[in-house]
């Protein structure tokens, strides 16, 4: 189906003899924003990663099951890892830009990519940098160091890094656990914006972050995916008595 | 975890289940002035006892409002705390129809056969019993309950209907029985609008307790069974 963007089906993650996630199925809609909820090690970054194979980078961890991106299974032996992360951009929870100027941070990826000409390049900074809601706060300081940026600008910098190699999915780990208020919702309002053109994963302990930025709620609990559903639903009328609990803080 | 939120939600509840009890107290004092029985206390005691209604909403309404604005409920607790401002002013408007039956009451000369006339006892009795069965619906939070006192409010509903329609072919005849009729009538008004309002309680219990609105829902679609 055009709408759904990954089909995930019954995949099941391994650190060694430990089974992290227990056969997963779900469906992630194209251009919406999914929130992937549950308590600390209940798999929902393990499950992240999966996405776009950053697992593979930790030994001992073998993966069953499927997990398709516009039906191309990520997991085949035939797919090039380095293509899909292209694709599937990420960003995690403490912002992590480069030791760089703010423009070599943006320009960093699309170069790699094979892009030299200054013009184009100019062009890719611009664009990432307004896409990510910061253009107008550092346009004039582009060749500052980005490490000179507050938290929430560095953030913000990040997700314009990752929105430079254009991808067509991006993955977020608790992306604004270390801001403050305003730079929160500076990013919740950019993950609002940025859906019209990406589908967004987004893990989070905050219950009112999940409520207030996704459109579907996906409710993992010791490694098994309990509930998804609408956010309006599972916010509201939840079906199962574990995701209720956990969601009105009454678990365990 | 929780517990803190928990004890919050418990005293909640309480004050609803006093304002509650006190509502149903004035509609029990309503009912005995209205049928002229002896133990029917001042109108002082009613009128302090209206005040004290007022003050336990307007608490209610502090309470709901500081839990939504510091503790963000979700799923059955945002059900409970919508519901309790909704409850609240339901029964808030429960003690005014009562005290107005009261005022009303006190200008119906020959109250006592008139009454008699038009089994005005029965429905009286009838208002009685479905308010207190919405004190006992909400307190055990009973969604099951929902049905039954639905279907009283119907009852309660048709019988005020033919009171009303009597009364009025009583008046058409008898011109004396003008003004006392139309008080009646107005009494009637107000027992019906009290049913009403113990209606929309337990629809909102039902709403709590199965995360469905039927406010507007038709008696059929709601009974069990069907």
């Amino acid at each position: 189906m055009k709408d759904i963007k990954i089909k995930v089906k019954d995949l099941s993650l391994y650190y060694g003899e430990k089974k992290a996630l227990n056969e997963i199925t779900m469906d992630i809609p194209a251009n919406k924003v999914t929130a992937l909820i549950g308590p600390s090690g209940c798999g929902k970054s393990t499950f992240l990663r999966c996405i776009n194979r950053m697992n593979d980078l930790i030994p001992k961890v073998s993966i069953t099951g499927e997990m398709l991106v516009e039906d191309i299974d990520i997991y085949d032996k035939n797919v090039d890892v380095v293509n899909i992360r292209k694709k599937i951009g990420m960003v995690f929870q403490k912002s992590n830009p480069f030791p760089k100027s703010i423009y070599e941070n943006i320009a960093y990826g699309p170069r790699i990519n094979g892009i030299n000409d200054k013009t184009q390049l100019d062009e890719i900074v611009e664009k990432s940098l307004r896409q990510a809601a910061i253009w107008d706060e550092l346009k004039d300081r582009l060749d500052d160091s980005a490490l000179g940026l507050s938290g929430g600008q560095q953030q913000r910098l990040c997700i314009g890094r990752t929105l430079a190699v254009s991808p067509d999915i991006i993955l977020m780990d608790e992306p604004a656990s270390a801001l403050d208020p305003i730079s929160t919702s500076k990013i919740e309002e950019l993950i609002h914006e940025l859906k019209e053109q990406y589908t967004i994963i987004i893990v989070t302990h905050n219950m009112q972050q999940a409520a207030r930025t996704s459109d579907h709620t996906a409710f993992f609990y010791m490694g098994n995916l309990i509930e998804m559903g609408k956010t309006n639903s599972i916010f509201t009328k939840p079906l199962q008595k574990q995701t209720e609990d956990y969601i009105t803080g009454r678990f365990g | 975890m929780g517990t803190h939120f928990e004890i919050e939600l418990a005293n909640l509840k309480n004050i609803i289940k006093k304002i509650g009890k006190l509502a149903e107290g004035q509609v029990s004092e309503a009912v005995k002035i209205l049928l002229q029985e002896p133990e029917a206390v001042e109108g002082k005691v009613i009128k302090k006892t209206e005040d004290k209604i007022d003050k336990l909403d307007v608490k209610i309404d502090g309470i709901c409002q500081s839990i939504f604005a510091l503790k963000q409920p979700v799923a059955s607790d945002l059900r409970f705390i919508m519901s309790a401002m909704q409850i609240s002013n339901e029964i808030e408007r429960i003690g005014d129809l009562s005290i107005s039956i009261v005022k009303k009451s006190k200008s119906i000369k020959e109250k006592h056969d008139l009454i008699e006339k038009f089994d005005i006892a029965d429905i009286a009795r009838l208002v009685e019993s479905i308010t207190a069965k919405t004190n006992e619906c909400f307190i055990a939070q009973d969604g099951n309950a929902t049905g039954e006192i639905l279907v009283l409010n119907r009852d309660i509903k048709n019988n005020c209907e033919d009171a009303i329609h009597e009364i009025i072919n009583e008046m058409k005849v008898n011109s004396k029985a003008v003004v006392s009729g139309t008080n009646l009538v107005i009494v009637l008004k107000h027992l019906e609008r009290i049913s009403e309002h113990c209606t929309n309680i337990a629809e909102y219990v039902y709403f709590t307790v199965n995360a469905k609105i039927i406010k507007h829902d038709k008696l059929d679609d709601i009974l069990p069974g069907k």
